[in-house]
């Protein structure tokens, strides 16, 4: 979470101890992370941490990513999605059908067309059903997880309907660059140049525009510390990618969503009123909040990364199949609890999200590696995630 | 009543990172007495009494409690251990079951079973004999929420008392009641403590303390500043106590000149949209002059909040009757249609209304005025500090960090925080329920002379009141309300308690 503290800070190390107590939840979740990959990189000798290993544990979490994030503003506005995974499913399996028996019908031989049109079919379905869902929910007032656990059953069917049965191939070229493509190596360097020049020039102008406002800034030193940090590690995770197939595609795909996402819930109205109405509602109504078209948009803002999962989806396994997507709105739930949203509603970040679903990811990469058969990776994943979330309710009570 | 020490507290400390609640109280409190104990927000009463009631376990302070000659060691389940010993808390937010019934309610936790399987019949049996003894008028069977507050409150007490408590301790019980359930109220107290039991007693409305207290004690800033019987004290000794000044007015000066109509309201009818059937205003008409301060007076349910939410478009649907501001007629559809014409609305609870409890202080203070720091849709993060900042300021609302969470605030700083939010929506009319409800002295005085300011620069305010000394303090004209309708606006020249008090129970 950004902090626009006024105090300044009397050194470095005190104000990393400050972020760190006012970040509690996220600090404890990375340090969880950190915690899990030595554990795994020394069991498998160093396997884990290998640049392939890698590339394939952040190309492996983008769905669930993609679902994660939008999750997050869902459960913050009290609310629940229970649909996203089999919703994401049938967006895939209808892409699949119009690349597999439809495109080559009426657009023979332009495969970037046909590509280009099945990502805006995809997307255009995931905003339509998203404000059907938004509409049952918010305007005639049928709970959140009642019209969410239909419409996951209406997947079941649709996408039987849809597939016959059978799988669907979903291998073009074009549309398989999009969860399997990898940016070439300079290409790569290039994105991490113009991200860190970003970084750089936002953390600049930030100051200036404190100034400007006449409030205190941190030290310079502080600040640069912060952004070098980062850049170094946008820098070493390049270079790790690099030394596979380069930055992949999928998960340069993630990145913007995410950083969208987080940027619409923290600087915009609509996402503070989200955040606001979680918290109390009646609070938020009485002031001057329009609760149920801000509930509304955000299932439509679900069902468009719906549509982008989806696509994703389709893209990275080549198929459309009527297993798509089964319990992914699970992995979505728990990522973002994991991530320390609350499941009452008013808090949560898109970050949190993120690190949970990659700590979500990393324990089944990590228990594959190890042979760990699926039976112990499910009882270790759950057994995790109760811990887990035991730990961070204990430390809030003894703070 | 003897002399008897029931319960002593001995140079009680309890620190909090940061801050020091309590340092070094002592306080003896007698058998079958009822000790008062006041103090601003924040000086200190909540601390001691959850030391007492075992919500801060032994250990976990310096200093000693003794009750009845032993020293208290409560351990860490100590909430139900104090009760075990004898000393009840009735908390100011009800903590009963709104689905249950009474008997339910009394014996949650304590269940009488046999076998493992409840016995009702014995359950309402007891639960009977409870409430006749403290001749409680309450029906054992009935479900909750169909009581009223005043009600609950007794069921709170009850519940409070079937543990043969000796010590019961009432954290602000009035701050919701009526004068007559009041009046039940002090009966009740009245009647347990010829039963020998100690209540010690916590209020803002100092008036009650004359009514029921045999002694008083007053903190301030975490330390005792004095502890006497109540016949050598008054409510100017008091209050100087307690705020550690003389206080000679309860109610700021002001030089405001009302002049001009701004809004009209005409033989106002409304339904509730939830129950059709039932009308909620039943013909309200009033006026508001241009930098007026129009008090609302009137009992619990005689319409007064259900007018002002029906005005700000959140409540009742309206069914006949108009609105003008400024002579022409407006609909008002919700919040944000009275914002944008310029009427705000500061709620009667806080907590539940006014304030998302878990955000900043900030978030809380720029939620409805999120637009206006945002150029096209992206919020401008400083100019929101700033303006935040300068509101706190001008409100001197008490902070450490604006970003901390509101709820590490005071009572009266976190109403100032409700108020702080509306004024930057920069309102013409401002609403405001019951602005002082929970609030201490010193910040009452506070936001008296800050509607003073706004009445002076021109800002109409309607005030809604349940005291009536804050009414008659305040407006330049008081509406009654009766039953859902407007029965009678009086001038402060010409109003009285008892004129108020006729008009608000229909007898005039």
């Amino acid at each position: 979470m950004e902090s626009t503290s006024v105090v300044t800070s009397k050194g470095t190390t005190n104000a990393v101890g400050k972020w760190f107590r006012r970040n509690l939840q996220t600090s404890m979740i990375i340090i969880m992370m950190i915690v899990i990959w030595i554990f795994f990189s020394i069991l498998t000798k160093g396997a884990f941490i290998g640049s392939q290993n890698i590339s394939n544990l952040f190309r492996q979490m983008t769905v669930t990513s993609i679902l994660a994030v939008g999750m997050v503003l869902v459960i913050v506005t009290g609310g629940i999605d229970l649909a996203v995974g089999k919703f994401a499913g049938f967006v895939s399996v209808i892409v699949a059908f119009l690349q597999a028996f439809v495109w080559y019908k009426l657009i023979p031989d332009q495969p970037l067309l046909a590509a280009t049109l099945s990502v805006i079919a995809g997307l255009s379905v995931g905003i339509l059903v998203g404000m059907l869902e938004g509409y049952i929910v918010s305007y005639l007032g049928v709970p959140a997880f009642i019209t969410t656990l239909g419409f996951q059953w209406i997947w079941n069917g649709a996408i039987l309907l849809v597939t016959g049965g059978r799988t669907i191939p979903a291998n073009q070229p074009y549309f398989s660059y999009i969860a399997q493509g990898y940016l070439p190596l300079w290409l790569g360097w290039v994105v991490a140049a113009v991200v860190i020049a970003a970084l750089f020039y936002t953390m600049f102008n930030s100051r200036a525009q404190k100034r400007r406002y006449g409030f205190a800034t941190n030290k310079l030193s502080l600040d640069m510390a912060k952004t070098i940090a980062l850049s170094l590690v946008i820098l070493f995770y390049v270079y790790m990618v690099n030394q596979y197939n380069g930055v992949q595609v999928p998960v340069l795909l993630m990145v913007i969503v995410a950083f969208i996402m987080a940027y619409l819930g923290t600087n915009t109205p609509f996402g503070r009123h989200a955040y606001a109405l979680g918290g109390n509602m009646e609070a938020a109504r009485l002031s001057g909040i329009n609760i149920k078209r801000n509930v509304f948009l955000i299932f439509v803002l679900m069902g468009l990364l719906c549509g982008v999962a989806g696509i994703v989806l389709a893209s990275y396994v080549g198929y459309g199949t009527i297993s798509a997507g089964g319990g992914y709105e699970l992995d979505a739930i728990a990522s973002c609890i994991l991530g320390g949203t609350s499941p009452l509603g008013g808090s949560g970040t898109v970050f949190g999200a993120i690190i949970g679903s990659l700590i979500m990811a990393s324990l089944t990469n990590g228990l594959q590696l190890l042979n760990v058969t699926p039976a112990w990776q499910y009882i270790v994943k759950g057994a995790i995630l109760v811990g887990a979330v035991y730990i961070d309710v204990y430390f809030k009570k003894n703070r | 009543m003897t002399e008897e020490i029931i319960l002593d507290v001995q140079n009680v400390t309890k620190q909090f990172p940061g801050i020091t609640a309590l340092s070094n109280v002592s306080i003896q409190f007698k058998r079958g007495e009822i000790h008062g104990l006041c103090g601003e927000n924040g000086a200190g009463k909540s601390t001691l009494m959850k030391i007492l009631a075992g919500v801060y376990p032994y250990g976990t302070y310096d200093g000693s409690v003794f009750y009845e000659g032993q020293e208290l060691k409560l351990t860490s389940n100590s909430i139900k251990e104090a009760r075990a010993e004898g000393i009840a808390i009735v908390y100011q937010e009800l903590t009963l079951v709104p689905d249950m019934t009474v008997g339910e309610n009394i014996f949650l936790g304590k269940e009488i079973t046999e076998n493992g399987v409840i016995n009702w019949d014995k359950t309402y049996a007891e639960c009977r004999k409870i409430l006749e003894h403290y001749k409680l008028d309450v029906n054992p069977n009935d479900v909750v929420k169909h009581l009223g507050v005043g009600k609950m409150q007794m069921v709170e007490i009850a519940k409070a008392l079937s543990e043969n408590a000796k010590v019961l301790i009432l954290d602000e019980p009035t701050s919701a009641l009526t004068e007559a359930e009041i009046d039940k109220l002090m009966e009740i107290l009245e009647s347990l403590q010829e039963k020998g039991i100690t209540s010690i007693y916590i209020s803002h409305k100092l008036e009650e303390f004359f009514r029921i207290t045999d002694s008083i004690t007053v903190l301030r800033d975490g330390k005792t500043v004095i502890t006497a019987p109540t016949k050598e004290l008054s409510l100017e000794k008091l209050v100087s106590y307690m705020v550690g000044r003389e206080m000679k007015e309860r109610f700021p000066h002001s030089t405001r000149k009302p002049n001009g109509t701004i809004f009209e309201v005409q033989n106002l009818h409304a339904i509730d949209p939830e129950e059709p059937s039932r009308e909620i205003l039943k013909g309200v008409t009033f006026d508001l002059k241009r930098g007026e301060i129009l008090g609302i007076a009137g009992l619990m349910g005689s319409g007064r909040t259900e007018l002002v939410t029906t005005i700000f478009g959140e409540m009742g649907k309206i069914t006949s009757g108009k609105m003008l501001l400024e002579g022409k007629e407006i609909n008002i559809k919700s919040a944000k249609d009275a914002m944008e014409k310029g009427i705000s609305l500061v709620p009667e609870d806080r907590k539940k209304q006014g304030l998302v409890l878990i955000q900043s202080i900030l978030n809380n203070l720029s939620l409805p005025n999120l637009y206006s720091f945002s150029k096209t849709w992206r919020i401008d993060k400083n100019q929101e500090l700033k303006s935040c900042l300068q509101q706190v300021k001008n409100l001197s609302i008490k902070i450490s960090n604006i970003e901390n969470e509101v709820n590490s605030l005071s009572g009266g700083n976190q109403q100032k925080v409700v108020i702080g939010k509306w004024l930057m929506t920069i309102p013409k009319i401002l609403i405001m329920d019951d602005p002082t409800r929970g609030v201490d002295v010193g910040a009452k005085y506070e936001i008296y002379k800050l509607m003073n300011e706004l009445a002076e620069k021109g800002v109409s305010i309607i005030m809604i009141s349940s005291e009536l000394e804050e009414v008659l303090g305040m407006s330049d004209r008081v509406m009654v309300m009766h039953e859902g309708r407007s029965n009678g606006i009086l001038d402060i020249t010409e109003a009285t308690q008892e004129k108020i008090m006729a008009l608000a129970t229909g007898i005039a």
